[in-house]
């Protein structure tokens, strides 16, 4: 093979190439953070979590419809669609889980997976199977050129959106006291519990925050996508990767991992067009033979 | 309590039986195997509603021979193997004279090869592999919608008068997806011996964001995109073509991108400019048939019939007049009277053809665009009609596939 690919990356469509798998980082990021966040606090390899991201998606689909296709028919969703996720997430942990932390992984794991088959079921009930699509507010639509290639607009909204969840992230798992609270109950659970703070609630929270991220990448995804049965299948699997080499439970390595994943596409893409979605997959394999815990410490 | 639960199941018990007797002996059974469950199911059910409506009409002339035609379904979720099963099931046990449906290429293989051993008539409804009617035909499988050597020689026929040199294929890396983007490009290169591939671009079935893989496509310049997406996929890439403005950069080509799954999904939103083909549209062409066509199927299910409706009611039509033409109610006798058939439908007149089984629907090309007729979404303008003739492969080509 000639050097010629090194050329590649002196041309500008490179940093084009590097920004628009940046934006798709976003979405991976935002869905991997809360997965990792509840496998980190509350020990659940929560398969669910993708049908929770589908379902934020067909909602962000409902409340559009309901309001418009306008711009406030876009925050209205990218609000209240998460909202309605954490708001079904809350019911299946006070109804469900909360009563099986106990249990061993593999049957929580088994727990899970039957919820993704049943959420599926019940958004095939309310939604139907047809293709659905949520209308790009105006603001939003078209795209803007750098070094003469069109980016669109939506995907610059992402990139802002990034940087934006993971600061908020930061400031609740760094600066409150329920963050402390649940990064201490990540370590030692029973020790929490014996210093008098009800761990069951913080739980709640943490898995109902978990889950108010998989809804809000779900919105956030539905303006770009055909909002449809089966659009969590692809995602799910993704994010185990990117959790697992980012480290278990760690929402520091969910970005990470992200970033190589979507970094390792985009730019594998422009090196390899026709086997593209090879890249992140050998750059998963590279880095677990290094570190088969993960990048970053894992709380497990 | 133990009583009640003993009635209670020879309710259900009989209630079973009922569903197994309710077929009389003086009808003609119809099973179809196909995706009622998932992503799939959007086209599958048009294709029973389309068959239904058909039958109704022929079952109120009094049927077939003095017999009605009556059909059962089993949802195989996607599932080759559950598909197979059920295939089984309804000819071992629901006694079926003709199976029917299966979108899923890998299904309809298997059904496939199941039909030839038992000799039970097939017509693969949905189904795009070329293998069906091709490399794997047989004297008891029939092809009523179209595959992807078929669209790969539309797409060349399509596009061959216009000045397209270079050229770069992309689409989900699944069966369908390199099928459909490879014949595309043969009968292309076979057409314009100057053209080039510059490339291609392959991605998993279910991506979400697409701008990843198809702005380097931007950057290499091709004169026109085949887009190897189906289902699911197609509007991820139209979203995004809208989103870039791409038409403007190439030419963009995708198969069913003008049928109305996708342009009724994107409403108003849907992009202008993608060239695409597809076998039926509910407005065209403006013939009295296919208007009346148009408005039983609104009547009966309140909504326009999409391709798949064209295709169940084709098959509907077929069945009943093999039947008419054999004669009597004999697997053989109907193979032989369906093998150069000539059925009416509401896009003309519809020839099974003889030597691969293979139904000769037109095609329509066109392109992507707004109409004040339908404001709610896009619709296919410049519609060119492709004729069976023109865009099958020959038998020529299907005999020398099968042969090897």
């Amino acid at each position: 093979m000639s050097l010629d690919f090194l050329a590649y990356f002196y041309s500008p469509g490179v940093v084009c190439q590097i920004l628009v798998g940046l934006s798709r980082t976003v979405i991976l990021f935002i869905v991997a953070s809360g997965l990792s966040l509840i496998l980190g606090v509350l020990r659940i390899p929560n398969i669910a979590h993708g049908s929770l991201y589908m379902i934020g998606a067909f909602m962000a689909y409902t409340v559009s419809r309901v309001v418009g296709g306008g711009i406030t028919g876009y925050w209205m969703a990218i609000i209240l669609a998460p909202l309605g996720v954490a708001l079904v997430s809350f019911i299946v942990e006070r109804g469900i889980f909360s009563r099986l932390y106990e249990r061993e992984h593999i049957m929580l794991f088994l727990l899970t997976f039957s919820f993704s088959l049943v959420f599926g079921d019940l958004v095939k009930m309310v939604w139907g199977a047809d293709y659905r699509s949520v209308p790009m507010p105006t603001s939003f639509q078209g795209s803007i050129p750098i070094f003469g290639l069109p980016f669109p607009i939506y995907n610059f909204f992402l990139l802002l959106m990034g940087p934006i969840v993971a600061v908020l992230l930061w400031l609740i798992v760094n600066k409150t006291k329920m963050g402390k609270i649940s990064r201490a109950a990540a370590v030692d659970r029973e020790m929490v519990g014996a210093v008098g703070i009800n761990v069951s609630l913080v739980f709640c929270i943490v898995f109902v925050i978990g889950c108010f991220l998989a809804g809000l990448g779900g919105a956030l995804v539905a303006p770009i996508v055909n909002v449809v049965l089966g659009m969590d299948h692809t995602l799910i699997m993704e994010c185990f990767l990117i959790v697992i080499i980012g480290g278990l439970g760690n929402i520091w390595g969910a970005l990470l991992g992200s970033l190589i994943f979507g970094l390792t596409q985009s730019l594998g893409i422009l090196i390899w067009p026709q086997f593209g979605i090879v890249f992140p997959y050998a750059a998963v394999i590279v880095v677990l033979s290094f570190r088969p815990t993960g990048l970053l410490r894992s709380t497990w | 309590m133990k009583r009640a639960m003993i009635v209670g199941l020879s309710v259900v018990l009989l209630g079973f039986l009922g569903v197994s007797f309710s077929y009389g002996a003086n009808t003609i059974k119809v099973g179809f195997v196909d995706t009622y469950s998932g992503p799939a199911s959007v086209y599958c059910f048009d294709v029973v509603d389309g068959f239904k409506m058909a039958i109704d009409a022929i079952n109120a002339k009094g049927g077939v021979l003095g017999k009605k035609i009556e059909y059962t379904t089993r949802d195989e979720k996607f599932n080759p193997a559950t598909g197979l099963a059920m295939a089984k099931e309804l000819v071992m046990r629901e006694e079926v004279d003709i199976l029917a449906g299966t979108i899923n290429s890998a299904t309809t293989l298997a059904v496939s090869d199941f039909a030839k051993k038992e000799k039970i008539p097939f017509l693969c409804t949905f189904a795009k592999s070329e293998k069906i009617t091709g490399e794997m035909g047989h004297r008891y499988v029939f092809g009523v919608a179209e595959n992807t050597r078929m669209i790969g020689k539309a797409t060349a026929f399509a596009v061959a008068k216009k000045p397209y040199k270079k050229f770069w294929v992309a689409g989900e890396d699944y069966e369908y997806g390199h099928a459909v983007g490879m014949a595309s490009w043969r009968y292309i290169k076979a057409m314009k011996p100057d053209a080039e591939l510059l490339g291609q671009t392959w991605w998993k079935v279910g991506e979400a964001d697409l701008a990843p893989y198809i702005t380097p496509i931007v950057q290499a310049k091709p004169d026109m995109l085949y887009m190897a997406t189906g289902g699911v996929g197609n509007l991820n890439f139209m979203k995004l073509a809208k989103a870039m403005n791409l038409m403007k950069e190439m030419a963009c080509f995708l198969h069913t991108s003008i049928e109305l799954s996708n342009l009724q999904a994107l409403g108003k939103e849907g992009p202008e400019g993608i060239m695409g083909t597809v076998n039926y549209l509910f407005y065209y062409p403006e013939t009295p048939e296919n208007k009346a066509f148009v408005a039983e199927f609104r009547k009966m299910y309140n909504r326009p019939p999409k391709v798949g409706a064209l295709y169940g009611y084709a098959a509907a039509q077929l069945i009943a007049k093999a039947y008419q033409k054999a004669g009597k109610i004999d697997k053989e006798k109907f193979i032989t009277a369906m093998e150069g058939l000539t059925v009416d439908s509401p896009v003309g007149k519809l020839e099974m053809r003889k030597c691969d089984h293979q139904l000769m629907l037109p095609m329509f090309y066109g392109v992507t665009q707004k109409s004040p007729q339908y404001p709610d979404f896009l619709i296919a303008g410049d519609i060119m009609t492709i004729a069976g003739k023109d865009y099958l492969p020959t038998c020529d080509e299907i005999m020398k596939v099968r042969q090897k």
